[in-house]
């Protein structure tokens, strides 16, 4: 069996790789996408004061402390079993939106966007933010600087610390908001819904408009039928701070509905012998190996699986253009607002800035809450309703984000649990992975190609473990050896980050 | 924002063994220098458009940070921007390099400091999870101490 192995990460930025084995008529057997992990969370944790989870699990990660934050201060509230106040659940979403606009703006002008608006055959030194800038125009750059600053300044003082936030707590939020504060959030979400349209503008006149790139977006490179998976409102409307879990099938019903304290009887993890990492799927499809449809678990938890299991999207802009993704694709509705799921997996980039809008209509709509400065952000929680378990669920720009906890009676940790957002597609994304093995390894495609198509396959996962890992690929160098079946080196790519 | 003054940025996470480097070393060059000159410590987990960000509007920046070059651990070495050589935290799987975010500053307007650089401390133990360094990375701390300060007393003019 021949062995291709990528190996993006440096010994400078971590490790990690990935092998695919070819068989002996050259085709693509299998690919592992080999993940380490950190070593020593839970026994770091362990006989320490649960109330610090908030503060340590928002070390995890550096480019989603939010998440984390939020994951484990709503599973404090269950440990401590003290229902936060409406305000106070209406703060910890205010800064949640305040995060996602800048993950998602992010994303799309660093990562997704320069794919598409730079071109995915454009050379690396130019497929980065300046190419796109220079493409779009310069004032972008200063769009998106502005934008981050607004909203870092948001996340400052409504999280009470700038980057690791600490104002959760169990039962609510340690300040409340100024009604100068709230003035400053309001015209600051006033300008992310127009830096949001214009991003979708700029996507429908670039991408959209260009045959060639509207072709890579809907061609079934990175096509999967998976299970997907998103966290919905009373109304089964995506919600990214609170609600039910809920699973669509691949042709669209509903599979399952399940509160997130729930997650162990409905999400199991398979472990193999060759990667630390755990491919979680569902546990009552069960694991069928990394293939997709019906009767396989595997499950994808990103923007693109929140939008196929949400009954179009709880604010007006947001919902029209939801609407014009799944016409543009094709779908039927399958309910009086929601369509057939779409699998093309580069879609995830369009449905990221359907979520910039809809997270920016909603920090308006709290912003403008009556409620949101009322000074009543904390029950205190009560020593007689004290619980000792609590199960905390967001969803990380990445994917649905589970904290559960467990402690002796005096609240120290007995046992720390988590499934991180981009574990959640693990199996995806290595299938994506395999997809764009076989399309290109066997076609004599020149390097760049096959170099850039694979990075195309992780990044629109928007892949982030540093929460279980340190760093995965976003740019960075990439080596890419085929052997053959004797294991003999025939070929290597290399680019340097 | 500021619009001078030195600022120290200890890159890295605290509780990730000799990854929390960077900070600690930030923390006691700022000691060492606080009553002397107008000094600002930032801790930064990520690197890319935040790093960028944390030296915008300080006339000069000093970023410390764990590196992983296969370099005996404790070795302490100091980069320019110009040769830039990525440690361990100052690129950003989730946007770009330094590099790029720096030049994405610059088209953008952002105040970015005159001066710049880039000391790194090997690590040993960097994906375990806690809060003491190893014996080697805990003697270079000083190490790295004495050298950062002597380079920003140097930029200031301050005996």
């Amino acid at each position: 069996m021949a062995r291709i192995t990528i190996d993006p990460i440096t010994r400078l930025e971590g490790h990690g790789k990935i092998d695919i084995f070819l068989n002996d008529q050259g085709r693509v057997e299998n690919t592992y996408f080999q993940i380490p992990e950190l070593r020593g969370f839970e026994q770091f944790c362990v006989g320490r004061m649960a109330e610090e989870m908030p503060v340590i699990t928002n070390r995890i990660c550096g480019v989603c402390p939010e998440a984390h934050h939020l994951a484990a201060t709503k599973a404090l509230d269950g440990v401590f079993g003290a229902e936060p106040t409406s305000v106070a659940k209406k703060l910890r979403e205010l800064l949640y939106m305040a995060f996602f606009v800048t993950d998602h703006t992010t994303h799309f002008y660093a990562l997704g966007g320069p794919d598409f608006i730079v071109g995915p055959d454009a050379p690396p030194s130019e497929r980065n933010i300046l190419g796109v800038a220079r493409k779009v125009g310069l004032e972008v750059a200063g769009s998106v600087i502005a934008c981050r600053k607004r909203n870092h300044e948001i996340i400052t003082f409504l999280g009470g610390r700038s980057i690791h936030p600490v104002a959760g707590v169990p039962g609510g939020w340690s300040r409340a908001i100024t009604t100068e504060e709230r003035t400053q959030i309001e015209a600051a979400a006033r300008k992310n819904i127009a830096f949001a349209q214009f991003t979708l503008t700029t996507f429908e006149n670039i991408v959209l408009k260009n045959p060639v790139y509207l072709d890579l977006v809907t061609s079934d490179i990175y096509l999967h039928r998976t299970y997907s998976m998103g966290t919905v409102d009373t109304g089964n409307q995506t919600n990214f701070y609170d609600g039910m879990i809920r699973v669509v099938d691949p042709e669209g019903n509903e599979f399952v509905k399940y509160n997130p304290s729930e997650y162990r009887e409905h999400i199991a993890e398979r472990v193999e012998a060759w990667t630390y990492l755990k491919y979680p799927y569902l546990k009552k499809v069960g694991w069928k190996g990394l293939n997709d449809g019906i009767e396989s678990g595997i499950y994808s938890a990103t923007p693109l699986s929140r939008l196929n299991v949400s009954e179009g999207m709880a604010t007006p802009l947001a919902n029209a253009e939801y609407q014009r993704m799944y016409e543009t694709f094709g779908c039927k509705k399958i309910t009086a607002a929601r369509y057939e799921p779409i699998h093309h997996r580069l879609a995830t980039h369009w449905a990221r800035l359907i979520e910039l809008l809809y997270a920016s209509e909603r920090m308006l709509e709290l912003a403008l809450d009556p409620e949101i400065t009322s000074p009543e952000t904390r029950n205190i929680p009560d020593p007689a309703r004290f619980v000792g378990v609590g199960i905390g669920s967001v969803e990380a720009p990445r994917g649905t984000l589970t904290h559960h906890y467990e402690t002796d009676k005096r609240g120290v940790l007995t046992k720390v649990n988590m499934i991180v957002g981009t574990t959640n597609n693990y199996a995806p994304m290595s299938m994506s992975i395999k997809r764009a093995a076989e399309k290109l390894i066997t076609s004599n495609a020149p390097d760049e190609a096959i170099l850039n198509r694979v990075e195309m396959a992780f990044r629109l996962y928007d892949p982030c473990l540093s929460c279980a890992t340190h760093f995965l690929p976003g740019k960075m160098p990439l080596t890419v050896s085929i052997r053959d079946s004797q294991g003999d080196l025939l070929r290597e790519m290399r680019r340097q980050g | 924002m500021k619009d001078s003054g030195t600022v120290i940025i200890g890159m890295g996470n605290r509780l990730l063994s000799d990854d929390g480097v960077g900070f600690a070393v930030a923390v006691a060059v700022a000691e060492r220098l606080k009553h002397h000159m107008d000094v600002t410590v930032t801790e930064l987990h990520t690197g890319g458009i935040r790093l960028m960000e944390a030296m915008a509007g300080f006339k000069r920046a000093v970023v410390v940070d764990a590196m992983l070059s296969g370099a005996h651990p404790g070795t302490v070495r100091r980069f320019d921007p110009r040769d830039f050589v990525t440690t361990k935290n100052t690129f950003s799987s989730h946007d770009t390099d330094f590099a790029t975010a720096y030049d994405l500053g610059r088209m953008a307007g952002v105040p970015l400091p005159e001066q710049v650089s880039f000391w790194g401390v090997e690590a040993r133990e960097f994906d375990l999870f806690g809060e003491r360094f190893t014996d080697e990375v805990a003697a270079a701390l000083p190490v790295a101490v004495d050298l950062i300060v002597a380079e920003i007393t140097e930029w200031e003019g301050v005996a």
